[in-house]
Parts: structure tokens; C-alpha cells; sequence
């Protein structure tokens, strides 16, 4: 018998989050959407709360709480605000290489201090060609008696400017089928984050290029073994991104129905509240059970990542769902609002800009069937 | 009459825990003691008052003016400031040697802990902050409390006295009869009290700007202020309820006032007993910001306005030239009802 | 060590409080499918705690009376700091009003064995009463200081506190063993955090009945209840719109009239 229910710790993680989110969170979203900027007071709030340390082991200052958990964290912060849901992910996909694949002196390293959010995280694989295709990035790397030097443009990057402690993904000038994985140090010579991108939506999130220019890294900060960088960047964003990203997407759905159930209850219209007519109950109902079915989706994964299992076909799957699931729903809460939906004042407009970001980040809706038809013709 | 069962000769009395304040009874016990004769009366029996002070020369009479039979009457230095203890120990003492059918204290921050100490010591039930008191008929006391959308009726049926304490204003100032006398009856303080809990000194704050969130009344304005001058007459009427200011977005555009204030749907969400909303329309964006007010008033010039359906009281007025008009109607019904603890009005007729 | 029992209660959630509704029949509170969650002031008497502990060397220990979800609320404060739980539970309980609630609670804590201090959230935000609190004080024959907004010195087992008056407030000294009920003004809760309840893993909750209290069945629950609720208004909740009553006549009279309304209502 399966069970599917959360266990009183984790209602009570959901609420710790959801306390988080309301009053710690809440306060900076409209200047956030304003000047497009993540908050730093924010982040210091999010490293207060422990918010990085979730999916960091406790021998290094984590709470190794696991996937279930952190779903749960940003599902709850997502509700309140998409783009710090994203934000937050991101640190863990950016923790997610070190955790799995660094050697114990990189874990000693950079681990507590992520925990601690004294240093931000962040992945560099996606290029200009794109980050569904992976073999095709230009980024390079030789070696130098005992260093690297790695040069490349590296875009789409969230967290490109805030984030400290960045996994690159890189392939040799001299053997370009040799992918790589390095941990570079924002301070580093030869680095720099470069073009901060301003997006339709997740305003809040901060999204740009990073530069590499003949970066000289110390040997130590090689990832794993030199060849294996594609697998390392693929595992982090398939069992880590996509699993964030379901968060996200989960948040934001149930933020468009709770907006959406709001307005139609307390909107007068022929007499009566439009909750009562049946083409808004159906809508109602079309974003209900595409939540419930979503969750069921996305729970079912971090579960079985909980024990251990693979589960990036089922996060594929997932993902696919719940943010083709928040676009519509997002859609349906502004039409569910009427004029009030487009008004800046509600925040439904800014939960349809950002539902159009849930679905590129950590590989598209296409990319995703790619996976899953390959899961079924297996 | 209706009567209680082993009522009679020997039912006992209706007791109102009295307080004092600088030499004067305070307006609602005053009031208490004016519903507390009507119960007693219609019970057969007297109404006591029990009075704690340090200084009670020439205080009490009002009591009697406002219809108490008699004063338990308790004064020395040891009780001028409310002292938990030997003021428990008293009403206890007192309580357990006259066994009152009736004790009524108010929802003052004395009454609210004396009340729930006396209670427990008499193994008693306690009803809290009523706003209506009324005998069965079986003379027992319903006490009656708003509670999740509806009115409970909570009785005592089986032990004594039956206690509550009554909310503030609830009941109207009694006529009071200048002439009316009773007997009073002093009380000792008691020799031994343990002194393990004494009120040092009793400090007074002016209140500040109440926050909207927790505020008990609201004055909410909006574009109906028209200009600033308008604007500050509504921040007259807040001021003189000792209410908490609220907006519109339409003011907050005008920057008559700040954004923290805006009540409703991007502002904040309150809760006060009272609303009064003034110069504005009733939009959604704002009402929703109102949830579970008690009383809810609208001033708007415009009959039609939407604010009319979702308040209990409304008046179609410029609430320029209206509120003006409200803030003195306001500070004469205050000082009437000041007066009218100290003043005669003529023989009761009760 | 100064040993703390901190009394807690689990009420609906205020947030969702118009699903309430009252049983025509039992003519109690029927909460279900209403979450419960801490009442808001009894955090701020477990953060006093907590507080304490931090600073001294003490002992937190958190009570609560209530169906058996309310663990859930016994864990939360094991999660923001205290150090064990105790729930009283048991069917017998139901239907307590505050004279029996706090007859349970005090027979719990004397179970417990010494305390030095007993704290209490000023009122709860479902029934709106502030009575178990003192109640429980007098029942243990202890000193009570209501409606504590600051402790503004520890001199041994003698404290001065302030106590909030509706225009000021009284400076009480007090003497432990006391019962004090705190206000919002006290402090500032902390979060709930995620290591806090990973940490609240390795801590024990009680539960206790009527026989482990040693109490007997027609103590406590809605027969040791000296109240009785009845009669129930249950005005039309579904229909949030109020009955305009329009108030005319001159701008005098209208106003004078407006002036009698709002003080037989009892807001002025």
C-alpha cells in the first residue's frame, strides 16, 4: 500500500515555510518586481531561515532533510513569490554538483558555507547554442602545469551576479569530447558576471551572463573526474533544476487558484458572487485538479528520491505537468479576474509573467516530452 | 414574578463588583449597577455593590443614586491601588459568607483578573465580556456573548453566584436618584495576606497612534475628502473616537496620507469593532480589507453609492460639512455621560 | 533550575474561522476541518519561555488539553524550543468551559511536579476569553499577574513586571512560584524553524488521561463544566450583507441620531 500522505513533520515544515514566506518574503515582492532586482536583505533572510542548508548533509552544517522537504520550501515560497522560489532553487541545483560529486576537501570547503548562505551558488552549463544541448558549448578549458584556464560565455545564468561558488561546465581546447566540471570563485581573476537580463517575469530573480577570460582556477577546483562534467551538470539539473522547478510551478499554481478562488467569492456580479456561475467553477476546477494532480507528480518523484531511487524521468514528467499546469492556470485566474487581471495592483498579472518563465528554465515543455517518450519507448 | 426555584426570602443578592477611578465611580459601573437593579427587581431581591478603594469619602453615593441597596464598602490605604490579592480575598470572604445569586463585574482590565480569580476560588462559572444579561424564566441569568456569527446564551444553572463580566457600554446610564440612600457596610481588610503579589504603582500613558491592525475602532476616508482641509476633518473624527486612521487608495494618490494606512486588497487587511468610512465608495479593492467589524458606518454624499449595502448605518451627507458636525455630537454625548454620574436627574423610575 | 510549564491552546485557525459552526444539539464549537494552530498569544508566552531558558538555567515544559490533533501544536512548541510535551487527552475533556479547562490544566502541572513558573497567553483568540489562565493560578494557589507586557527585573524569586491597563499599565511586583498571562507586547515570537523541528524529533510528548491525572470523570469535560451554553442565536452568516439602516433628518439630527446608534451599540 502506498501512502500518500505527508507525516506531521513535514505539514509542519510546510507551515514553517509558509510562515517564512508570508511575512519574510511577502514584504519585498513589489520592489522587487519594481526594480527587477533579488532583494540582499532577502537573501540574508533566506540564509537565516536555513532555507540553503535544507538539501546540504549535516556533517557540513546542512539539515539534510532531503527532496520531500525542499519541495515542500519552495512550493511554499513559490505561493508567495515565483521568482525567490526560483532564486532559492537555483542555490541548491548550484550545491547539488559538490554534494554529489565533490571529494571530501570541496564539500569541507564550500559546503557549511552554503549551508549558512554566506556563500551563493549557482550552475554555469547553458550557452548562447542553447542548454538542451549541452555537447555543443564552446566554453573551454587547458591545463596549465597544475590549473585550469577556462574561457566562455555562459548565459541565461540565475543567480549570475549574486551567486559566489559556480559550477562550470566546460570541454577541453585540446580533447573537446572531455567535458568538465569546475567550481569557480566569483573573486577569481579572469572572471566576471556581465549583462544582467531583464526578463518578462520572475522579475525578483536575477538571471545573466557570466564571462570567463583566460580564468586560471587551482587544480583542487576540478568537479569529479575530468570527462565526467556532462553527467555531473545532468544529474544536478535533471534530479535538482527540474525538481526546483516543479516547486516553483507548484507555488505559483496554488497562488493563482487561492487569487483566483478569492476573487470569485467576493466579486458581485448579476446580484450574486461569481464563484456561483459555472463557467468560473469550471475553470475553478480545471486549475484543482490539475494542482492535485501535479503534486501527486511531483511528490511522487522527490519521494522516491527520498529513498534513494533515481527519478529523473518521473521529474521530467513532472515538470512537463505542473508548469504546462501554472501557465493555464495563470491564464485562467486573470480571465477568472476580468479588468482587475490586468491591473498591475492584483497580483495575478504578475503570476501570468511568471508563469511563462516556469517552463524554460531547467529544460523546457519540449525537452521534457523528449525525455518522457524516451522513458515510454524504453 | 418569575422566580428562581429556591428563590424567595432567601434568594440571594445581585452583586456588581464596583470600580473607582480618582475619587469617582466609574461610568460603567454606574451602568452595571443600573441593568443590576432592573435584575434584582425582577428577582425580589437586593443589589449589592461591592466597593474597594483608598479614599472613598463621598464616593459612594452615586451607587445608591444609580440603585444599590447597600455598599460593601472597603477602604483603606492598603486597597487605593488594586491589589490582587487582598482584593480576591475580600470578594471571596465576602461572597462565601453572603452567597450571591448574581455577581457582574466589568470587562476592565481589574475586572478581567479579579473576575476569573474570584471565580475559581467559588468554583463558579464566569461568562466573559457580555453584552446582554437577561433572567429566564426561571430566573436564571442568561448571559449573552456574540460568537461566530450568532448570539450564545451561556447559563450558570447550578452553582453561585452566577458571574460575568459585561462588556464596556452595553447597558444605558440609569436616571439617578440624587436622594436615594442605602446602607452601607464596611469591610476590614484582611490581617494576613501572604504579600506575595503587590501592585506597586499604577502608571497612566497617552495613548499614541493606535495601529490599524489591532485598532478597535477605524476611520477609513477617501476621495469624498476632496482636498487636504477635508481630509484632516475625517483625522478630527479618528482622533476624537480614539480610532486608528485608514485610506483609500484615491487618498493615498492624493497624498493626503501614507500607503501603510490603505485599508483593502493591496493594503491592509483589519478587524475593528467599529468602521466608519468616509468619502468613499464602497469599491471592492477596499472592503475586502474589512473583515468581521462589529458596526460598520458610511458618510457619502451620493445615496446610490455601493458603500450603503455592506454598512449597518449610513447617512447621505458632504461628509465635509457632516463630520464636523459628528466630532461635536461626539464630545457632548462624552461629557453628558461624565455628568451624568455626579448629577440628579430626578427620582428613578426603575 | 527554574522549571517553566507554559500552557498552551490549539484553536481554529483564525484565518478560516467563518467555517465554524455551532452543533445545535451538543451546543459546542464544531472545529472540524478547521486547522488548528496555536493561539497567537500562547506563542508569546512560549517565546517568554524559551527566552528564559536561554538565559538561565531552565526547564521548558509545554501543556496542553485537547483533542489528539492538538499534538500537533505540543510538537511545534517542542520545534520553536521547549523541551518536552505534555497533552492532556482524553474524551472525558470535551466540552470543558474555562473552570474545568483550568481544573484539568492545574491537576497537570501538579502532576508534572514543581514549577517555579507558569505561563499563559493573555486570552484566546476562539473563545475570546482570558479566564483559564488565572483560573489555573487561583486553582494552584498561586499568584497571578495578568496581561504581563514586560518583566522588567529578576531578583531571585522576586520579579517586577508590568501589566497593561487599558490606559497605561501597574507595576507588580510578584513573588515565584506565579502564574503570569502575557501579552503580543511582551516580544516577537521567533519563526518556526526547520532545524527546530528536526531538533523536536528527539522530544518526548505525554499523553495523559483523566486516570493518570487522577481526576474524577465528573471534574472535568462539559460535566465539570459550571456553564452551560445554550439557546443559539445562529444569525445567517452566508449572507454578509448588512441591513443598511439610513440615518436622516437634518445634519444635526442625523448626526445626534448616528451618536445614539453607535453608543447603544456600545462603540462610543
Amino acid at each position: 500500500m502506498i501512502d500518500l500522505m505527508f507525516t506531521e513533520e513535514q505539514e509542519m515544515f510546510r507551515k514553517a515555510a509558509r510562515e517564512f514566506a508570508e511575512t519574510s518574503v511577502a514584504p519585498h515582492v513589489a520592489k522587487m518586481e519594481e526594480t527587477g532586482r533579488m532583494s540582499d536583505e532577502l537573501i540574508r533572510a533566506l540564509g537565516e531561515a536555513e532555507m540553503m542548508a535544507l538539501t546540504i548533509p549535516e556533517e557540513y552544517d546542512g539539515l539534510g532533510l532531503g527532496y520531500t522537504a525542499r519541495l515542500i520550501a519552495l512550493e511554499e515560497i513559490g505561493r508567495v513569490s515565483a521568482a525567490t522560489a526560483l532564486t532559492l532553487q537555483v542555490f541548491a541545483l548550484g550545491v547539488a554538483p559538490i554534494t554529489m560529486f565533490g571529494d571530501e576537501e570541496q564539500k569541507k570547503k564550500y559546503l557549511p558555507g552554503l549551508a549558512k548562505g554566506e556563500r551563493l551558488a549557482t550552475v554555469g552549463v547553458t550557452e548562447a547554442t542553447g542548454g538542451s544541448d549541452p555537447k555543443s558549448i564552446r566554453t573551454s578549458y587547458r591545463k596549465v602545469g597544475g590549473d585550469y584556464v577556462l574561457t566562455g560565455r555562459k548565459c541565461f545564468i540565475t543567480n549570475s551576479h549574486i551567486a559566489d561558488t559556480i559550477t562550470i561546465l566546460a570541454r577541453g581546447e585540446e580533447n573537446p569530447d572531455l567535458f568538465t566540471c569546475f567550481i569557480v570563485e566569483s573573486g577569481v581573476e579572469g572572471f566576471k558576471p556581465a549583462h544582467e537580463e531583464h526578463k518578462m517575469g520572475m522579475r525578483g530573480c536575477n538571471t545573466g551572463w557570466l564571462v570567463l577570460e583566460d580564468c586560471r582556477i587551482p587544480g583542487e577546483n576540478l568537479l569529479g573526474e575530468e570527462g565526467r562534467g556532462l553527467r555531473i551538470a545532468m544529474s544536478a539539473i535533471g534530479e535538482v533544476g527540474r525538481a526546483g522547478m516543479v516547486g516553483c510551478a507548484l507555488g505559483l499554481h496554488t497562488a493563482c487558484l487561492e487569487a483566483s478562488v478569492k476573487f470569485a467569492k467576493e466579486r458581485i456580479l448579476y446580484g450574486e458572487p461569481i464563484s456561483n456561475l459555472q463557467m468560473i467553477q469550471n475553470k475553478l476546477a480545471e486549475m484543482k485538479i490539475d494542482l492535485e494532480a501535479g503534486r501527486l507528480l511531483g511528490y511522487r518523484a522527490t519521494s522516491m528520491q527520498d529513498k534513494g531511487m533515481r527519478a529523473s524521468n518521473e521529474l521530467a514528467a513532472a515538470k512537463y505537468f505542473t508548469t504546462e499546469a501554472a501557465q493555464k492556470a495563470a491564464k485562467m485566474a486573470v480571465d477568472i479576474h476580468g479588468a482587475y487581471g490586468c491591473m498591475e495592483e492584483y497580483p495575478v498579472s504578475r503570476y501570468l509573467r511568471d508563469s511563462f518563465l516556469v517552463g524554460a528554465s531547467a529544460g523546457t515543455s519540449d525537452i521534457m516530452k523528449v525525455i518522457v517518450a524516451r522513458w515510454a519507448l524504453e | 414574578m418569575p422566580m428562581h426555584d429556591n428563590m424567595g426570602a432567601r434568594c440571594g443578592a445581585v452583586w456588581v463588583i464596583a470600580e473607582q477611578t480618582d475619587g469617582r465611580i466609574r461610568t460603567g459601573s454606574l451602568q452595571l449597577v443600573g441593568h443590576a437593579r432592573k435584575l434584582a427587581n425582577q428577582l425580589g431581591t437586593c443589589l449589592e455593590v461591592v466597593l474597594l478603594g483608598g479614599n472613598l469619602v463621598g464616593v459612594i453615593q452615586p451607587l445608591f443614586a444609580a440603585g444599590a441597596d447597600r455598599v460593601y464598602l472597603g477602604n483603606d490605604p492598603d486597597l487605593a491601588l488594586y491589589q490582587p490579592e487582598i482584593y480576591t480575598e475580600m470578594v471571596v470572604k465576602l461572597a462565601t459568607e453572603q452567597e450571591p445569586e448574581i455577581m457582574l463585574v466589568g470587562s476592565t482590565s481589574m475586572g478581567r483578573e479579579l473576575a476569573p480569580l474570584v471565580a475559581a476560588r467559588l468554583q463558579t462559572g464566569l461568562t466573559a465580556h457580555c453584552i446582554d444579561l437577561v433572567l429566564d424564566e426561571n430566573g436564571i441569568l442568561e448571559q449573552r456573548v456574540p460568537a461566530y456569527g450568532g448570539l450564545v446564551s451561556i447559563t450558570c444553572p447550578d452553582r453561585r453566584p452566577q458571574m460575568a463580566t459585561v462588556a464596556r457600554g452595553v447597558f444605558p446610564m440609569p436616571q439617578l436618584d440624587e436622594d436615594s440612600t442605602g446602607e452601607v457596610v464596611p469591610l476590614d481588610v484582611p490581617d494576613e495576606v501572604p504579600g506575595r503579589v503587590q501592585t506597586l504603582e499604577v502608571i497612566r500613558e497617552e495613548p499614541e497612534g493606535v495601529p490599524l491592525e489591532i485598532a478597535s475602532v477605524i476611520v477609513a476616508g477617501g476621495a469624498g475628502a476632496g482636498d487636504l482641509d477635508g481630509w484632516c476633518k475625517i483625522a478630527d473624527l479618528a482622533k476624537v473616537l480614539n480610532a486608528a486612521l485608514g485610506s483609500t487608495r484615491p487618498a493615498v494618490d492624493e497624498g493626503w496620507i501614507g500607503l501603510e494606512t490603505m485599508i483593502g486588497q493591496s493594503g491592509k487587511v483589519v478587524s475593528p469593532e467599529l468602521y466608519i468610512g468616509v468619502g468613499l465608495s464602497g469599491e471592492m479593492q477596499h472592503m475586502v480589507g474589512i473583515t468581521g467589524a462589529k458596526v460598520m458606518v458610511a458618510i457619502n454624499s451620493d445615496a446610490k453609492s455601493p458603500v450603503f449595502e455592506q454598512v449597518d448605518y449610513g447617512v447621505v451627507d458632504d461628509c465635509r460639512k457632516f463630520v464636523p458636525v459628528l466630532v461635536e455630537k461626539i464630545k457632548e454625548h462624552r461629557e453628558r455621560a461624565l455628568s451624568r454620574s455626579s448629577r440628579s436627574h430626578g427620582p428613578t423610575s426603575i | 533550575m527554574l522549571r517553566i510549564a507554559v500552557c498552551v491552546k490549539a484553536v481554529p485557525d483564525p484565518k478560516e474561522a467563518t467555517r465554524i459552526k455551532i452543533d445545535p444539539v451538543t451546543r459546542t464549537l464544531l472545529r472540524r476541518d478547521v486547522p488548528l494552530v496555536t493561539n497567537h498569544l500562547d506563542r508569546n508566552a512560549v517565546e517568554a519561555a524559551v527566552q528564559l531558558k536561554e538565559e538561565l538555567d531552565a526547564h521548558v515544559a509545554v501543556i496542553s488539553m485537547g483533542p489528539p490533533p492538538a499534538e500537533t501544536i505540543v510538537r511545534e512548541c517542542l520545534a520553536l524550543g521547549a523541551d518536552e510535551g505534555i497533552l492532556l487527552c482524553d474524551q472525558a475533556f470535551g466540552g470543558a468551559d474555562a473552570f474545568a479547562t483550568a481544573y484539568s490544566l492545574a491537576k497537570g502541572i501538579e502532576k508534572m511536579g514543581g514549577f517555579d513558573l507558569v505561563l499563559c497567553g493573555m486570552a484566546s483568540s476562539d473563545s475570546g476569553t482570558e479566564w483559564v489562565g488565572p483560573k489555573i493560578g487561583a486553582l494552584l494557589g498561586i499568584p497571578v499577574v495578568t496581561a504581563v507586557r514586560e518583566i522588567v527585573e529578576r531578583d531571585g524569586r522576586s520579579w517586577k513586571v508590568k501589566a497593561s491597563l487599558e490606559n497605561g499599565y501597574r507595576l507588580v511586583r510578584v513573588r515565584l512560584p506565579a502564574l503570569l498571562t502575557v501579552t503580543r507586547e511582551l516580544n516577537t515570537p521567533r519563526a518556526l524553524s526547520f532545524s527546530g523541528i528536526v531538533s523536536a524529533r528527539k522530544k518526548e510528548i505525554t499523553e495523559w488521561g483523566i486516570n493518570d491525572l487522577g481526576v474524577q470523570e465528573e471534574a472535568v469535560g462539559l460535566r465539570g463544566s459550571p456553564t452551560i451554553t445554550a439557546n443559539l442565536t445562529i444569525m445567517n452568516g452566508k449572507d454578509s450583507k448588512r441591513a443598511v439602516e439610513m440615518i436622516t433628518g437634518t445634519r444635526e439630527e442625523a448626526a445626534e441620531r448616528l451618536v445614539e446608534k453607535l453608543a447603544a451599540a456600545g462603540m462610543l
